[in-house]
């Protein structure tokens, strides 16, 4: 089985793009801005960034007693008291090695700050921050939020701002696009072009007022970027606004809204059932695409061999953790036609694609190697052969990937092998998704 | 005058040299030039021994002044000591680098050897023939399973050339070993071993991946490599046999070891790779549904298994973060 590399790649790039670190400025040819955002900036933008210009921020990872910085991203404030809004990817590295790491907030003017993590919400990629300078209290100029209830139109106007790349603080004009489809949880669809770097900072609606916070952008578009709503950032404000700074690393936090994360994806995708009719003989789990989109691709074989169907499904969603993401999952399935073959030839490839499969997704500095249970495994008649394998996340305890294998084992010459995996769950949700995945394989009628 | 001995000279490979008949005691052999045998041996003495009979009519060896000594079959003697020589087969003597044989005239001559029964194998041509034709119908019919029907015939021409290339290459060169060794080329035997260790390993592989898939028992193919050392070590032990066929038991030791070191850094290596000694992560190996014997179980008791696992997880996963 074979996975599409190029929309992967896409994914995993959107999410780290926007964290301009090292390697993003090595990028940056690849990244250049498209003419649309160079476009002449209209007054109202003018307006809204003269107005947001001392609430906004560039926040600085930098490394601990050599002062060179590791990544940068944007932030803004958000209370009179210092409180500021950013990305938790962007704080990622002083919030997990504060050993090693220490946050410097920017202001526009130049001004440099300390600042220090209050609360962290991993699962919509946000941290709460506080300005620790010697600057009185109440003495900060704070962006608001704009109020849920005020709807806003596809194709309104608004400003994204932050600072590009480092190069320097800008305003980013593009169009509401209303929420991303098919995304696990809320995120807006921002008809702009976000760079790395812009990470963390605010997009405003006319007023000025807080529409949600840029976090990724997709590398395989144009002007295809997100936000996260402000009403997830007015919330992690409201939780964390007298709680202390953050002391030492934040693995239990994040292993925490990991925890819950996962309970909730385990109870939706559960809850929304498989789709009907994927195959004519077989009922083979393919999910409802109410948080994940489903490609699918028909093989002949070009030299009248083995011709295949497959069914890739995946999740956009997926929580960035770090130095790996998790939270995701994604099922697969091939159905395989070998009466060209007949069934020894059959039974040798159908026998080498079982084969091909890795579960190496991550470093062993992150996981323990799987350990795996297999056995044919009955479905009122009809044999499959299930393999189930697991590893372990070291740093995030009790939290788990899984990864089923199935292969259809009833027609000499055809079959179905499908794959499901599943990313930061729970033990006992990984039995109960292994369960869920297994139980939906059977017969449409039996023969 | 009668012969009473003969003293041969031994090459590296146990045949004869040079032969040195003995007409009159004493015999006398070393360096210098008033010896009956002059080495050409620099870790020989000028007299490094001589043999004559003493008073009693014994035959004795006597040691000369040597540093290094002499070697009488499993015997070492120092400069100055004697030994009596005689019995009922030849002595074997080395002095220095040179081997050396001493056979006397009262020796019971060892019966004559018919000739080619040495090293086996089912030696004759006609079963060097069928092993060849069998050999090749299973690469065929690998070949076969493995391609699709329009590419099997462009598949078996190029697989057929390199693996013929191969097995030509490898028995050549055991039989320049054996040429260089033994001064027998033994392609013959060669070519066989190669032939009997391709059928054993496919029938073994085979054979091992059908009762893993129609048993259940992932166990079996897990730890295949095992199989394929076992062979290497066999095939090992048969070629060195006509490269080496003075030293039979050095060469058992010799693959035995190759053994036991293949199998110990694989396991080590999927211990690196795997936290596991096999190498397979889960059985593969699927055959034809109805060639099943195991019974499938339900789901429910399928995930009892899944579960007992997370003791394990748990425990690497604490010790790995405690490093």
């Amino acid at each position: 089985m074979r996975a599409h590399l190029q929309r992967l790649v896409a994914a995993l790039a959107a999410c780290a793009s926007v964290c301009a670190s090292a390697q993003a400025f090595a990028a940056a040819p690849v990244v250049a801005p498209e003419p649309a955002a160079s476009a002449p900036v209209s007054l109202s933008a003018r307006k809204v960034y003269e107005q947001a210009r001392s609430q906004l921020v560039q926040i600085r990872t930098v490394l601990k007693g050599q002062a060179s910085q590791t990544s940068v991203g944007s932030g803004f404030l958000v209370t009179k008291d210092g409180h500021l809004i950013t990305n938790f990817h962007v704080v990622s590295e002083a919030a997990l090695k504060p050993d090693r790491h220490e946050l410097v907030s920017v202001t526009a003017d130049g001004r440099e700050a300390p600042v220090q993590i209050l609360m962290i919400d991993v699962r919509h990629d946000l941290a709460l921050l506080k300005m620790s300078g010697a600057k009185q209290p109440a003495a900060y100029d704070a962006l608001s939020f704009r109020r849920e209830a005020d709807k806003l139109a596809q194709g309104e106007r608004m400003y994204s701002l932050g600072n590009p790349l480092d190069v320097g603080f800008a305003v980013i004009e593009g169009n509401y696009n209303g929420l991303v489809e098919r995304s696990f949880y809320p995120q807006i669809f921002f008809a702009g072009s976000l760079s790395g770097g812009m990470s963390g900072g605010p997009a405003l609606d006319q007023e000025g007022r807080v529409i949600g916070v840029n976090v990724a952008r997709r590398v395989d578009g144009e002007q295809v970027s997100f936000l996260v709503p402000a009403v997830f950032a007015s919330a992690l404000l409201a939780r964390g606004r007298e709680a202390p700074p953050l002391q030492g690393a934040a693995w239990p936090i994040v292993t925490a809204q990991l925890m819950e994360h996962q309970a909730a994806l385990t109870e939706r995708f559960i809850a929304q059932g498989w789709k009907p009719a994927t195959h004519p003989r077989y009922t083979v789990p393919v999910p409802q695409d109410r948080f994940m989109r489903c490609w699918g691709s028909s093989e002949p074989s070009r030299t009248g061999g083995l011709d295949f169907e497959r069914s890739d499904c995946v999740m956009d969603t997926r929580v960035f953790v770090g130095d790996f993401n998790t939270g995701t999952l994604a099922t697969r399935h091939e159905a395989y036609d070998g009466s060209k073959l007949g069934t020894l030839r059959f039974a040798a490839q159908y026998s080498a694609s079982f084969r091909n499969e890795g579960f190496n997704r991550l470093g062993k500095q992150h996981q323990t190697k799987p350990q795996c249970h297999e056995d044919y495994v009955d479905r009122n008649g009809l044999v499959l052969r299930a393999v189930v394998c697991l590893r372990a996340y070291k740093k995030l305890p009790q939290l788990y990937d899984l990864s089923v294998l199935v292969t259809t084992l009833d027609q000499p010459q055809a079959g179905v092998q499908g794959r499901f995996d599943v990313q930061g769950v729970s033990y006992p949700n990984a039995l109960k998704l292994s369960q869920h995945y297994l139980d939906a394989y059977a017969w449409v009628k039996a023969p | 005058m009668n012969t009473l001995a003969v003293l041969e000279v031994l090459d590296r490979d146990g045949s004869v040299r040079h032969v040195v008949p003995v007409r009159e005691w004493p015999l006398r052999v070393g360096r210098a030039l008033d010896n009956d045998l002059v080495l050409d041996d620099a870790y020989t003495a000028a007299h490094h021994f001589s043999v004559a009979p003493d008073d009693q009519g014994q035959l004795q060896l006597t040691v000369g002044d040597s540093l290094n000594g002499l070697q009488v079959d499993t015997q070492r003697l120092a400069a100055g000591a004697r030994t009596p020589v005689g019995g009922n087969s030849a002595a074997m003597l080395v002095a220095g680098r040179t081997h050396l044989r001493l056979r006397l005239a009262s020796h019971v001559l060892p019966p004559e050897q018919p000739l080619g029964v040495t090293r086996v194998l089912t030696q004759d041509l006609p079963t060097l023939a069928l092993l060849a034709v069998a050999a090749a119908l299973t690469q065929v019919f690998s070949i076969w399973l493995d391609s699709d029907p329009d590419t099997f015939v462009r598949a078996l021409g190029s697989v057929s050339v390199s693996a013929l290339t191969m097995a030509l290459g490898w028995a050549g060169v055991w039989t320049l070993l054996s040429k260089v060794f033994t001064r027998l080329s033994h392609f013959g035997w060669h070519l066989r071993v190669l032939l009997i260790a391709v059928l054993a390993w496919e029938a073994l592989t085979a054979g091992m991946s059908l009762l893993a898939f129609a048993f259940s028992w992932p166990w079996l193919t897990d730890f295949g490599f095992v199989i394929d050392f076992v062979i290497f070590s066999a095939v090992l032990y048969f070629h060195l046999q006509a490269v080496e066929p003075h030293h039979p038991r050095r060469t058992l030791g010799f693959a035995l070891a190759s053994l036991v070191l293949g199998v110990g850094v694989s396991a080590w290596r999927n211990v690196q790779s795997s936290d596991r000694l096999g190498e397979e992560l889960y059985m593969n190996h699927l055959f034809p549904p109805a060639l099943r014997v195991a019974r499938p179980v339900d789901t429910t008791q399928f995930l009892q298994g899944v579960a007992a696992l997370q003791a394990t997880l748990d425990e690497k996963a604490k010790e790995d973060a405690a490093d």
